[in-house]
């Protein structure tokens, strides 16, 4: 089989990998998967196949429901911190000293120094009835009575998630920015466009890569996101992680926690599929 | 057959200076250039020769000076307002973009256009640069030459007053340059616009150029056409960047000069272009007025004798590198290896002729 002693060798190196990528990634995927085609009464798990829980997944609104609330919020929270990172990102790139820009990116950094329940909870002192920010308006007289639309709501999972995920949108979208021939905004200029066209027409459409990265990097883990949900959401803040939490630890439903963890992965390769086959233009036009 | 009056002047330059903090990149700079002119910014890398012609695309501003374009002062004018486009040095093509989309860029503001009427300009531009039917390819799938020409289509489309050009040449392989350097001259008498060619090649811009300008340390050395920069540099500078040229120490006497090695020669004023000489001063001659006699050969001008220190056979030409007598340094001469001529071996003497016609005098 290995007659090539080459591949031998290849294969040796990344054995080890290999078998870590498999035990902890492949293995809990199978199982999740097998999960939700069983079924459990109490503690005994039910090996027979079935589709029950499918059909109950997507008979029953409040998982729709959750679901529908995931995506909008993922949606939201990638939409907010893709805007705001860009400008972000092409201050960085464009008008900081090339000297500066490593210390720049690192300070950029800093919110993953600490963890990111801290972060969390930092952001409930924020946002709080008696917060920071509520206490601060009304000293300023800006408002009469604290702002309610802030915490315990799908508001507060936004504007946290969004917070968090800055690095991550930044940080691509820097990168193809860098990656941008400067020479390229000059022809543009001397071909008679204005910096706002020329940043239409040449800045923005070589940056897309770095945008379409961003945005699948911050959608991705946060429609899965649980911590946040659970502690800034309040009740209608929930999305579909706590769901499964509540699933497999409260209700003693593996198999359902399953299959919505199961559709909840579905939906989200599916729209970035589309996301993707959306911009596949801008991919398949771009090399360096 | 050149027409001796000047041409009316499309790029006026009047005392530019351009400071970088406190780097002082262009010294003073005076400067037309004439429509219709193919002219060239000649200098080493750092001389201030891309400074200056980003000056006039407007993507430098100059601290101090005026710059006219046809007549019109450019200062506060930026780059999009100002007649000129440029052929960048790595060419700028857009990579997200077709060819065709490349070189119709510049079109989007001309709102009296067509979209047909767009597409036959695309087409005749790409025509015009030998790219015909290459519109619908990806820029990025281009070779360097290709991406030359859809560079220049782009700037050309617009009809510039005027076309910058930064280095051009310089990424191309030999012979591409040379075909390049043909054609762009021959684009260039085509379509009537003056070029302006920035270069750090001297001979690329003999061949190409109506008029040079030498540039050293951010002033213009030496403004010239192409013959009149080789036969009579106005300094040894100037001289040693143009082609190669040998210097000998020489004494000024009343008719000319005492040359070591060489001789005694009488030197017009035309050969003093930096003024006339006194005392000890340096006599430049450039390797192919020289040349070795064979066998009992009477030397057309003047003679004198050398030991061969070195020689590089080209094939077509030999450099010999010869020790005249007082002179420590070897003098390079070059024969061209006609049918039936011998190559002069090391450590042969030879008879070498010259003429006193071919010397320029410059003062120490």
């Amino acid at each position: 089989m290995f007659r090539n002693s080459e591949t031998a060798r290849g294969l040796t190196l990344i054995a080890p990998p290999a078998l870590y990528a498999l035990l902890l990634l492949a293995v809990p995927l199978l199982a999740i998967f097998a999960f939700s085609f069983w079924s459990q009464d109490f503690l005994t798990i039910d090996y027979t196949p079935t589709l029950n829980n499918y059909r109950e997944a997507f008979s029953e609104p409040l998982y729709a429901q959750l679901l529908l609330r995931s995506v909008l919020i993922a949606g939201a929270v990638t939409l907010a911190t893709v805007v705001l990172a860009f400008p972000i990102a092409y201050f960085v790139s464009f008008h900081v000293a090339p000297s500066r820009k490593s210390l720049w990116i690192f300070l950029i950094t800093i919110p993953f120094w600490t963890s990111y329940l801290i972060r969390v909870f930092l952001w409930k002192v924020i946002l709080g009835y008696n917060g920071v920010l509520n206490s601060s308006l009304l000293g300023l007289g800006v408002i009469d009575e604290p702002l309610t639309f802030i915490l315990y709501n799908a508001n507060a999972v936004v504007i946290t998630l969004a917070h968090a995920f800055a690095p991550f949108a930044i940080l691509p979208i820097f990168v193809s920015l860098e990656k941008i021939d400067r020479s390229l905004l000059e022809a543009s200029r001397d071909l008679g466009e204005n910096t706002v066209m020329t940043f239409l027409r040449v800045t923005l459409p070589l940056a897309v890569p770095g945008v379409v990265a961003a945005t699948l990097i911050v959608f991705i883990p946060t429609i899965g996101d649980y911590v946040t949900p659970r502690l800034v959401g309040g009740p209608n803040g929930l999305m579909i992680a706590n769901m499964i939490q509540t699933q497999f630890l409260k209700l003693n439903n593996a198999p359902m926690g399953a299959t919505l963890a199961v559709i909840a992965m579905g939906i989200v390769t599916v729209l970035s599929l589309i996301f993707i086959f959306l911009n596949r233009r801008w991919l398949k036009g771009r090399k360096t | 057959m050149k027409d001796t009056s000047p041409p009316p002047p499309i790029v006026s330059l009047r005392a530019v200076q351009k400071y970088y903090g406190t780097y002082h990149a262009l010294r003073g700079i005076d400067l037309d250039i004439g429509e219709g002119e193919f002219f060239s910014l000649l200098g080493p890398s750092g001389c201030g020769k891309t400074t200056l012609l980003r000056t006039i695309a407007g993507f430098e501003d100059i601290s101090e000076g005026t710059l006219l374009l046809s007549g019109q002062d450019m200062s506060g004018v930026p780059a999009n307002k100002r007649p000129t486009n440029m052929v960048f040095q790595s060419y700028a093509i857009f990579p997200h973009l077709s060819v065709a989309e490349n070189v119709a860029f510049g079109l989007r503001r001309r709102s009296d256009l067509s979209k047909q009427a767009r597409q036959v300009m695309v087409e005749e531009a790409l025509d015009m640069v030998g790219l015909g039917g290459y519109g619908a390819r990806a820029a990025h799938a281009l070779s360097g030459g290709q991406r030359q020409r859809v560079a220049l289509a782009r700037a050309l489309i617009l009809k510039p007053k005027v076309l910058l050009l930064d280095e051009p040449l310089s990424a191309l392989d030999k012979k591409l340059r040379e075909q390049m350097q043909n054609e762009l001259r021959r684009l260039q008498r085509h379509v009537g616009i003056t070029f302006v060619l920035v270069t750090h090649d001297q001979e690329e811009a003999l061949i190409m150029s109506d008029r040079i300008a030498v540039m050293f340390e951010g002033e213009i050395a030496q403004l010239a056409d192409p013959q009149t920069l080789y036969r009579r540099p106005l300094s040894r500078r100037v001289a040693d960047f143009i082609g190669v040229m040998n210097f000998l120490p020489a004494r000024a006497t009343e008719t000319g000069a005492e040359i070591s090695g060489l001789g005694r020669a009488t030197i017009t004023p035309e050969q003093c272009p930096a003024g006339p000489l006194s005392g000890d001063c340096t006599i430049g001659i450039r390797p192919e007025t020289m040349s070795i006699l064979f066998g009992d050969e009477p030397a057309p001008a003047s003679e004198t004798r050398g030991l061969v220190h070195e020689l590089a056979y080209y094939g077509d030409m030999t450099y010999y590198d010869i020790l005249l007598d007082g002179v420590e340094k070897p003098v390079t001469l070059s024969m061209k290896n006609l049918v039936g001529r011998r190559v002069l071996e090391r450590g042969e003497t030879a008879r070498i002729s010259w003429d006193e016609r071919a010397l320029v005098a410059f003062a120490n």
